[in-house]
């Protein structure tokens, strides 16, 4: 029954660790680091109080999660593990053998900075960095987006166009550990949303006569590769299509990208995860004072929807990128680049500015946001379609 | 274990398959490691004196390629079709009973 609707105050962490219970996988491998362990230790109580069916491998190291995952999956089981920051830089290598090898893995990303300095809070790099490993990439605002993010990223790894591992990211302690309101699904709800059981390609199981993970030199390597590229792209309509059955189904708006107050807007502020909040907020501040302004959040990092973002941000004068992560002698912000990429030679596209804000969890105010977004407009006003700057932080 | 190699295998060596026919993530329908006799690369060969062996079998189980067998009196024996020649099991051996030997071609 979709019209009933039960609603929970959860943090972050506990919503992924409820809603991946909904899914029941049959493998979770993982390791626990702040702010992911929640996410994991809820889990764990699941297990041991048996009210899921999933084994639960206690590893040493994300490495060896990761590694247990892509084992587990290439059985043909249903596998999540979560996992942040330093995590999720030793998972590196693996990322890339799970995408390779097609596993479709579901992997939960509590963002948060990386060393050194040492920090556990909010910022997004860890996830931004693994762009090109071939793994389908969502953001969330709120804890209720992780929920639903939870559930959508199996469907969209499992799809037989995709077979391709999925990530999604919420924002350390902002997202993972503030108590929200969450509207839950049921688990009838959930089992008709995904198959009971995931399509299986090649099986890894002694009976078979079957390599995986062989040696693949000059002759085979790019062939393989371009089977990764083209499911990225099938991942695009895939992930669009389970959004709309997903709105559907629940009865929340679910959008790849989201449009807030974009349609008269002669300027735009462009986030994802947590900071689309705040932009939010300063929009409607922003509209209170006249200023024709509008907000997009992006959901779907990779496969990047170039077309809608074109789409949404044509005929805007000037976009306010805020992007809650570093990077050092870039062109632009992560995000910035891709979106200037996806603009390039298109008539009638904003001028594009990027702001390095919040870093290791550093709150950026409305306040300060209003001050970015009036040095866009000078910025634009004297002719600059590019620039990039770091906000919030002690000259 | 299959001996012979499977069709499928045998046309996308001999047809050059490209992205759109090649099973997904470079999956080879073919063998498991058992059927891969990779024994040729080696540079040195484990030969056993079967008189000095004391069956102590610490060379089956350090052996990384799974290359030593133990014969019915229990003695080690080295299946050449596996053994890449990597001396493990001649160190480890505390009857020196395994020598490695120069592979001539």
């Amino acid at each position: 029954m979709s019209g009933v609707r039960q609603v929970v105050g959860m943090t972050g962490d506990e919503a992924v660790a409820h809603a991946v219970k909904l899914v029941n996988p049959d493998v979770v491998a993982a390791y626990p680091i702040t702010p992911q362990t929640i996410i994991v230790e809820r889990y764990s109580d699941f297990v041991n109080n048996g009210e899921v069916d999933t084994s639960f491998i206690s590893v040493e190291s994300e490495h060896s999660a990761m590694s247990a995952c892509v084992g587990a999956s290439l059985t043909g089981a249903r596998v999540f593990t979560a996992t942040a920051s330093a995590g999720l830089a030793l998972m590196y290598e693996i990322l890339y053998v799970a995408s390779g090898m097609r596993c479709p893995i579901v992997l939960a990303v509590a963002n948060r900075a990386f060393s050194a300095p040492i920090n556990i809070h909010g910022e997004c790099t860890d996830q931004l960095v693994c762009r090109d490993a071939s793994w389908v990439s969502l953001f969330g605002e709120s804890a209720q987006e992780a929920y639903d993010e939870t559930i959508l990223s199996f469907k969209i790894a499992e799809h037989p166009d995709v077979m391709l591992p999925a990530m999604f990211g919420i924002e350390g302690f902002i997202v993972t550990h503030a108590l929200e309101r969450v509207e839950t699904l049921s688990k009838q709800q959930v089992e008709d949303f995904i198959p009971a059981s995931r399509m299986v390609r090649d099986r890894f199981c002694p009976d078979e006569n079957k390599t995986f993970g062989s040696l693949v030199l000059q002759d085979y390597y790019m062939e393989i590769k371009r089977q990764q590229e083209e499911a990225m792209q099938n991942a695009y309509k895939v992930t669009k299509d389970a959004m709309q059955e997903f709105s559907e189904m629940s009865g929340r708006k679910m959008e790849i990208i989201e449009k807030y107050q974009l349609e008269d807007a002669d300027y735009a502020f462009v986030s994802y995860g947590a900071t689309a909040g705040n932009a939010k907020a300063v929009v409607d501040r922003l509209r209170a004072k006249g200023e024709k302004v509008g907000a997009l959040k992006i959901r779907l990092f990779r496969p990047f929807p170039s077309l809608d973002i074109f789409q949404a941000l044509s005929g805007i004068k000037a976009a306010t990128i805020l992007d809650r992560s570093a990077t050092f002698g870039s062109p632009g912000t992560i995000v910035q680049t891709d979106i200037a990429s996806a603009l390039y030679g298109k008539e009638n596209v904003p001028s594009l500015h990027g702001y390095i804000n919040g870093l290791g969890g550093r709150v950026l105010t409305l306040p300060e946001i209003e001050e970015v977004y009036e040095i866009s407009k000078e910025y634009n006003n004297i002719g600059m379609t590019s620039t990039t700057d770091w906000v919030g932080y002690r000259k | 274990m299959t001996k012979e190699v499977p069709e499928e295998f045998s046309r996308w060596t001999k047809e050059k398959w490209g992205s759109s026919q090649l099973p997904m993530g470079g999956t080879v329908p073919y063998h498991t490691a058992y059927g891969y006799k990779t024994g040729d690369w080696s540079a040195f060969k484990a030969i056993i004196d079967k008189e000095k062996c004391i069956s102590c079998m610490n060379c089956y189980y350090y052996c990384p390629d799974s290359a030593i067998i133990m014969d019915d009196d229990l003695k080690a024996e080295c299946d050449m079709a596996f053994c890449k020649g990597c001396g493990i099991c001649s160190k480890h051996c505390p009857a020196d009973a395994i020598e490695m030997r120069r592979v001539t071609r």
